[in-house]
């Protein structure tokens, strides 16, 4: 029988991951250990393999939405940007943080009558949420250093993740308003799901009691 | 600007050698066995009006058709669904004829995927339509063909879930909220989305409908979710389903299909036709259903005509590519002989090659003028006899070392 592969989100999500996985009593040397490898086994407390792959964010939707990883853990954030297609099993409670619309502190956004430009790195998230409120805004994508864009001059807010708020404060931006939580999320391909149901569940089941003591 | 000229649309693929073999296998056993099963194939236009594909409750997203206009400027679509196209069909031009109609198809759909997700624009689909009967006889056929469909493809093991359309349906619409909260609650059931469920539940009265809902994604599996569900479930249409997927569950069972069968209280299809029973199939390797299908008998009253309906379809190319894959399909042999002409025999060795053809002999007409020149090819293209046509006809066997 082949092992129940994983895709987890590199860095921001790495640490809870492996966390969790050392309270479900998995040995995780080699995950911690991995070097330059890609596929990395951790083992569970019965010996048995899973194999964990390191992925991109959106990969691991990708990854889960064509069956090729059984399983995944990614934010909250990329799941409302990228979409479903998968089960969301699960929250692991771990990688909070949230979605906020941020102006430029003295402002009001919502003023005048003027259509508003948002700068952001989650266009879906953003025509969404303004979408809900029924505002028509133009919305450009751009990768990094969003915070840089209304001092620029480049937009009127940002729709951003934040986890503190210091970068805003520290760039002269208030939150306007919450759009979302974010935290990490397990997620699985519904027919690995449909297939290994057994070995899934009892994995699911073993990840929530931890999940549920963090 | 920059013509593309080299390359296929996204989505979109040539098939070559085997893998038109495996395809044109998968299609053969399918259609086979929908033959033998009394349906009779229907073939229906690869364009249709935009508005046969678009309703209230849309089938397949707006965005997700590949869209054109006709000489008039009406709105036309490339095929997204087959099953739309045979109810109006049906409705129009089988109007007298004797219930139940049986039709199958092989053919292709177009859906227009955001790029570069790898996902196949372009897909062949195999499947069935029994129009004209209501009833738990005509869901059992069609549930226990969708299972015969796969073992005929000798597609490894598989799983049918099925589940009712009426079941959460029924169970959301006691709730005494907004449509966009009911809109949301089916959405978290059917992504099983427990946290966001809890999260929406909490709001909600508390009722045992509501207690029952949060525990609606963890419902699948075999005759236990049947037995777990029953007493939490008090409303009477749920429970009408819940007892009709039990029934059902049973004689899939007495079929010898148990172990293939499982039962998810929590699916609800996209596809918003269908009423009743709904399942879809999946198979080892492929990461999406391979079979998707259930009850729609409210479809053909778009057309002005009330008849229930039920069918199916198979993703041909799913199967094929696990096929393929497992290195099962050989490529296409080389011919068994190449006719060569000697110098003034060219009509005599054509005729040859005609004949040789004819009893079944794979052949292959020699185009080159000077015998080493074929003889050359023969052995690149593997061909293991060459037929040297002349006054006197002579054969030569060569070494294709293989």
């Amino acid at each position: 029988m082949k092992p129940i592969r994983i895709a987890v989100t590199k860095g921001r999500l790495e640490k809870g991951t492996i966390a969790l996985f050392d309270k479900m009593g998995f040995d995780t040397a080699e995950l911690v250990e991995k070097g330059r490898r890609l596929i990395l086994p951790v083992y569970t407390p019965d010996k048995k393999a899973v194999e964990v792959v390191l992925a991109k964010a959106a990969d691991v939707i990708t990854y889960v939405n064509h069956g090729v990883c059984d399983l995944g853990i990614v934010g909250k954030d990329t799941i409302a940007e990228y979409g479903g297609g998968f089960y969301e099993v699960e929250d692991l409670g771990f990688g909070r943080c949230r979605f906020v619309l941020a102006a430029p502190d003295k402002t009001d956004f919502y003023a005048g009558y003027a259509a508003k430009t948002v700068a952001t790195k989650y266009p879906n998230v953003s025509n969404s949420f303004f979408e809900g409120k029924g505002m028509d805004v133009r919305i450009i994508k751009v990768e990094s250093a969003v915070e840089l864009a209304p001092l620029l001059g480049l937009s009127d807010a940002i729709v951003d993740l934040v986890e503190t708020g210091r970068t805003l404060k520290e760039n002269g931006l208030k939150v306007v308003e919450d759009i979302m939580p974010v935290s990490a999320r397990l997620i699985a391909n519904i027919a690995c799901m449909k297939l290994r149901k057994s070995e899934i569940e009892e994995f699911i089941q073993k990840v929530e009691e931890n999940a549920l003591a963090q | 600007m920059r013509r593309n000229i080299r390359v296929a649309p996204d989505g979109t693929r040539d098939l070559l050698f085997e893998e038109c073999t495996a395809r044109r296998q998968v299609e053969a056993k399918l259609s086979r066995l929908f033959r033998l099963r009394g349906f009779s194939e229907a073939m229906t236009p690869g364009i249709e009006f935009y508005d046969l594909f678009d309703s209230g409750n849309p089938v397949i997203p707006a965005e997700n058709m590949y869209k054109m206009t006709d000489i008039k400027g009406r709105l036309l679509v490339m095929r997204p669904d087959s099953t739309l196209p045979i109810a109006r069909l049906v409705a129009t031009r089988l109007k007298q004829a004797p219930l139940p109609i049986r039709l199958y198809y092989t053919q292709d759909v177009y859906y227009q995927n955001h790029g570069l997700s790898g996902r196949n624009d372009q897909r062949f689909q195999a499947g069935i339509e029994l129009i004209g009967c209501a009833g738990d006889r005509a869901d059992i056929e069609v549930i226990a063909l969708a299972a015969e469909a796969l073992k005929v493809c000798d597609a490894g093991d598989f799983r049918l879930e099925i589940g009712h359309a009426g079941f959460i349906m029924s169970l959301v619409k006691q709730l005494n909220v907004s449509l966009e909260t009911k809109d949301l609650i089916k959405q978290y059931i059917e992504d099983r989305n427990h946290t966001a469920l809890c999260g929406i539940l909490d709001t909600v009265e508390y009722s045992e409908t509501v207690n029952f809902l949060r525990n609606l994604p963890r419902l699948f599996g075999g005759e236990v979710v049947l037995e777990a569900a029953a007493p939490l479930c008090t409303d009477s249409s749920a429970r009408e389903a819940l007892e009709y997927l039990c029934m059902l569950y049973q004689k899939l069972g007495a079929l010898g299909l148990s172990d293939h069968v499982i039962i998810d209280l929590g699916m609800a299809h996209k596809n918003e036709y269908y009423t009743g029973v709904i399942f879809r199939g999946f198979i080892e390797g492929s990461g999406d259903a391979v079979i998707s299908g259930g009850r729609y008998d409210t479809l053909l009253m778009r057309f002005g005509v009330d008849l229930p309906a039920t069918g199916f379809g198979v993703n041909v190319d799913s199967i094929t590519k696990i096929m393929l894959s497992r290195g099962e399909v050989a490529p296409p042999p080389p011919p068994s002989l190449l006719v060569h002409a000697g110098s003034g025999f060219e009509t005599k060795a054509l005729k040859k090659a005609e004949e040789l053809a004819q009893t079944g002999v794979c052949c292959e007409f020699s185009v080159f003028v000077s015998l080493d020149d074929a003889k050359d090819y023969a052995k690149k293209r593997r061909i293991p006899k060459i037929l040297i046509v002349g006054s006197e006809d002579k054969e030569i066997e060569l070494e294709t070392g293989s």
